[in-house]
């Protein structure tokens, strides 16, 4: 086949391999960033247009311009371009960008209220369609007891998706272009074939109506590229097609799909394939292959759902998680970092920073130095970067795995996740204490027992609840998830993205903690200083008296870490005894996005001295303030969870000031280098990185037209500052900076 | 032998090069106006207390970001102050493959032990905190003499030095008087690099929590571009 010409063949050949292809073919890249381009005359000009569509739906609002009347599908909405002469990868959700689409399959009722809070309504013909179909909203209602809703309303269970796509999943855009669609429609329909010959259990119909609906989406998204003037029926022919054809298949995704976070998937080394090709063939020169990498970005960068101001303001901005994930090591010990993965990079100052494409680096302690410090670099210049241990990854997930949203790893068209939210288990400590009362409303969700006494809280009794209750709490979890996502899949199906895995992927569950330091701490306190309980009116203990001291986890101290260890391993345990939907494995998080402002809220107070209503710590941090011997006794800490038992990911966040860093600019990278090496081959598997003083975040907050594009990582994922809520800004701004005196 | 310790910062990437663990030691001999730290000045005031096995084990926790250049710095109030300490925790240092710098005063005259930290030690941070014995004994109530000397130590012995300057407003902040700190240094082939440190004010709230007169209480923090400007000035004269 001539679009394969020169390249190396393998196993590839004869089956859907994109890792081996990766392998045969690409080329490790171990110098430095001295080759990289700016923009060309193109992009600076596509660049300015974008800057002002964005500054124009900043001003409306945060949405520019709603579709209100064809409900999104890949198929909906004619070609849109930012500017038909000018783009190269083209490509967008509706017909005009930034235009927004209405996507009402995971819940009818937020398509509604999001168009109104905007002020729009939604047209008759999608009004009249919606009243006889059911939702996945609908569906997970009608099966929901009685206890899941109370747990629900509480916020104990929380930040499920209930009401809105679960996102997470990653097609392998990558195999559309290596091998085309009429090979993948082909190799599908065989699956189809075969599966077919099976008893026809409740599984197998399940798996053939999937198949069937993946089938009439992949030949859809052959007709949206025809419509761009694109045949994506064969495979792609050199760097420009490879670019436009997985480009496709990722639109295709995201017109289909609303889903809280719909990442991209690793795609640098894959593009930089055919990049390298055409460079040898004297078709492409390093400018205008990052003209094509800057032109994809900015799709990226584009990419839109219509949500409700209420699910703007859980997760802080507008986000989308088109996570890409960068560089890593193969299982043969080679770096598997590229030159594109310098290109991607370089896009932070060709466009200037930006939450999107959330830009994962792919750590390992063997990548090349040169890149290492390019990364710092780029960190320290954009804020605009995370980093995740691929040393610790590759040994679950071998060496050809994604990430989605922000530390969820999986194996890329070989797994796909089943988004589970979060437990709040500092409420469920707080449950304990009363009995399996909830603080707030004092209902009784969890089995009625006896409510601790108004005196010193003896360690072992409240550890002995405590166990109780998150126990009965994880088999209530894994429940209410199986029923959210036997509804997903049957109301709003990915097809498209399916399609694009094997046709038998492994499932994953992902679990997830909120306010893990917060429990941690005050079970800390318990065992070390002497915490009274205090009783309301309502006789539930709503607050505590701590006398004495006590350890805190964040200063590396085994006294209390071992606590925060305890607790994940534990809870992963008593996840594992509920049998979860479809055969998926249990996994686990500690990651709270921007939402631990949100759960704390709906917390009452706990016995660290949290009082009632205020923000946990993002993710697996420490609680502000409380890290008292700087930065890496407080990385020591978090870098003692096991990610054996949270595979889905531990985020931590991590701000620093550029002069404790180093004093100069050089010294400041070979030291931010040196932070990531030591986190990371300690096992720890996650971090955000900042480089900015306070007083510039204050000075942004009072005045946001001083810093527009101030970018800064939070929980997974990056945002633009100017775009998050006050209550959210200062929560940020009162998040520990780890600086020099 | 315990060892009495103000505090620890476990990143402190400005005092010596690579990722450095600073302590700050307590207890100081010195009562420097512009000190920020004199709630290290008390040694019975110490709120941790630790044996060099607790010391080092502890230090050691921070290895993996330590690379090649960085370390353990022992900072204070004054370390040498516990010199016998910081000889028993650097020798155990040493086995685990640690590097240290020591950030003082020069104060503590030169015994053997003195001698035996400042030899081991990967540099040496000397403050020269004023110009003259009179500025001296006005500003932290001792000599210059002892300052010399250590400086001269570090000369026989080669020791890589940094020579630290606090930069006030109205008492140094000029070409001239830095000029006048310079005659010490110039000499020295020990001394790596001078650097010079802005007067700040970020301590202040400490003299008014331990009820310690602050003799620069009227005064502000020194600006950046001075700070910057008489560094390019040393800069090209050493």
């Amino acid at each position: 086949m001539n679009q394969w010409r020169n390249f190396k063949e393998g196993l590839w050949n004869s089956e859907i391999n994109v890792s081996d292809f990766i392998k045969r073919n690409y080329t490790p890249y171990f110098g430095d960033s001295d080759f990289l381009q700016g923009t060309t005359e193109r992009t600076t000009s596509v660049r300015k247009k974008v800057e002002e569509l964005l500054i124009e739906e900043n001003n409306k609002g945060g949405v520019l311009n709603i579709d209100t009347d064809h409900v999104s599908s890949i198929l909906s909405h004619k070609p849109g371009y930012v500017d038909k002469e000018k783009d190269i990868i083209v490509g967008l959700q509706t017909d005009e960008p930034l235009k927004r689409a209405v996507n009402p399959f995971a819940g009818y009722r937020n398509a509604v209220q999001a168009c109104q809070a905007y002020g729009y309504e939604i047209g008759e013909n999608i009004n009249n369609e919606f009243k006889y179909r059911t939702t996945h909203n609908t569906g997970v209602f009608r099966v929901y007891t009685e206890t899941m809703r109370k747990a629900r309303h509480a916020g104990v269970l929380t930040g499920l998706p209930d009401a809105y796509a679960r996102g997470r999943i990653i097609g392998d855009y990558r195999r559309i272009a290596l091998y085309g669609m009429d090979y993948l429609v082909k190799e599908r329909a065989l699956d189809k074939k075969r599966i077919s010959e099976r008893d026809m259990d409740a599984s197998t119909i399940q798996l053939i109506e999937d198949i069937e609906k993946q089938l009439e989406f992949m030949k859809q998204l052959v007709e949206m590229a025809k419509e761009y003037g694109c045949d994506i029926t064969r495979p792609a022919d050199n760097a420009h097609e490879a670019i436009q054809w997985l480009y496709f298949g990722y639109l295709g995704a995201v017109k289909e799909q609303n889903g809280a976070a719909n990442s991209i998937g690793r795609i640098s080394s894959f593009i930089d394939i055919y990049i390298q090709r055409d460079i040898e063939e004297g078709a492409l020169d390093e400018l205008h292959a990052q003209e094509l990498i800057d032109d994809l970005v900015i799709k990226m960068r584009l990419v839109r759902h219509l949500r409700t101001p209420e699910y703007n303001s859980l997760f802080a901005g507008d986000p989308v998680w088109v996570t890409c994930s960068l560089a890593g090591m193969c299982d043969d010990g080679t770096t598997l970092v590229t030159k594109t993965c310098y290109r991607f990079l370089q896009t932070l100052y060709n466009l200037g920073p930006s939450a999107e494409p959330n830009i994962t680096v792919l750590w390992s302690q063997n990548l090349p130095e040169p890149f290492k410090k390019f990364c710092a670099k780029v960190s320290i210049d954009t804020d605009s970067i995370q980093y995740e241990n691929d040393d610790v990854m590759r040994k679950d997930f071998g060496d050809d795995y994604s990430i989605a949203c922000c530390v969820s790893a999986m194996k890329t068209g070989k797994q796909m996740q089943f988004f589970g939210a979060r437990c709040n288990l500092a409420k469920v400590l707080l449950m304990a204490l009363n009995g399996g009362k909830d603080e707030i409303y004092g209902e009784q969700i969890a089995p009625e027992g006896k409510i601790f006494e108004e005196e010193v809280l003896d360690y072992e009794q409240v550890l002995e609840a405590f166990k109780y209750y998150a126990a009965w709490m994880a088999k209530l979890y894994v429940n209410t998830m199986n029923v959210i996502h036997y509804m997903h899949d049957r109301y709003a199906y990915e097809r498209l993205m399916m399609s694009l895995h094997d046709v038998e992927p492994e499932r994953l569950m992902a679990f997830g903690i909120s306010g893990l330091s917060v429990l941690t701490d005050s079970l800390s306190a318990i065992k070390y200083a002497k915490v009274k309980a205090i009783k309301d009116e309502r006789g539930i203990i709503v607050d505590f008296e701590t006398e004495g001291d006590f350890p805190k986890y964040g200063n590396d101290d085994d006294r209390v870490d071992s606590i925060a260890k305890w607790i994940t391993e534990f809870f992963y345990a008593e996840l594992c005894k509920t049998k979860a939907y479809r055969g998926a494995k249990h996994t686990l998080s500690i990651l709270t996005i921007t939402s631990n402002v949100v759960y704390g809220s709906k917390t009452g107070a706990t016995p660290d001295g949290r009082k009632k209503g205020e923000p946990f710590a993002p993710g697996a941090n420490p609680m502000h303030g409380r890290d008292k011997e700087g930065a890496l006794s407080s990385l020591n800490s978090v870098a003692k969870i096991c990610y054996d038992c949270c595979q889905d990911g531990i985020s931590n966040t991590f701000s620093i000031t550029p002069d404790t860093l180093g004093d100069s600019d050089e010294t400041r990278v070979q030291n931010l280098v040196d932070v990531l090496d030591g986190y990371f081959v300690q096992d720890a598997h996650h971090l955000n990185v900042n480089v900015l003083n306070r007083q510039k975040l204050i000075d942004a907050m009072n005045d946001p037209t001083l810093y527009p594009s101030l970018t800064i990582r939070v929980s997974g994922y990056a945002v633009n500052f100017n775009k998050l809520t006050k209550d959210k800004q200062l929560e940020v701004i009162s998040r520990t900076f780890h600086e020099k005196m | 032998m315990n060892g009495f310790i103000h505090s620890f910062e476990s990143l402190a990437a400005v005092d010596g090069a690579g990722i450095r663990c600073a302590v700050f030691m307590a207890g100081c001999p010195l009562r420097c106006a512009y000190c920020h730290n004199p709630d290290t000045w008390d040694i019975t005031k110490a709120p941790i207390q630790m044996t060099p096995y607790d010391f080092v084990k502890k230090v050691s926790r921070y290895k993996p970001y330590y690379k090649k250049d960085g370390g353990v710095t022992f900072s204070g109030g004054e370390p040498l102050l516990q010199a016998e300490f910081i000889k028993e925790c650097v020798s155990h240092l040493k086995e685990a493959g640690i590097g240290y710098v020591i950030d003082t005063s020069g104060y503590i005259p030169l015994d053997d032990t003195v001698k035996y930290v400042l030899k081991g030690a990967d540099a040496v941070l000397l403050d020269l905190k004023f110009w003259d014995d009179e500025s001296y004994l006005k500003y932290t109530g001792k000599s210059m003499e002892n300052t010399l000397k250590t400086l001269d130590f570090l000369e026989s012995i080669n020791k890589p030095t940094v020579i630290r300057t606090v930069v006030i407003p109205e008492i140094n902040d000029t070409r001239e008087m830095i000029e006048k700190y310079l005659t010490h240094v110039r000499d020295k082939k020990c001394v790596r690099k001078y650097e010079l440190l802005a007067f700040h004010t970020m301590g202040f709230f400490k003299y008014r929590e331990l009820g310690i007169e602050n003799r620069f209480a009227d005064k502000a923090a020194l600006d950046k571009s001075t700070k910057e400007e008489l560094q390019h000035f040393v800069d090209s004269l050493l």
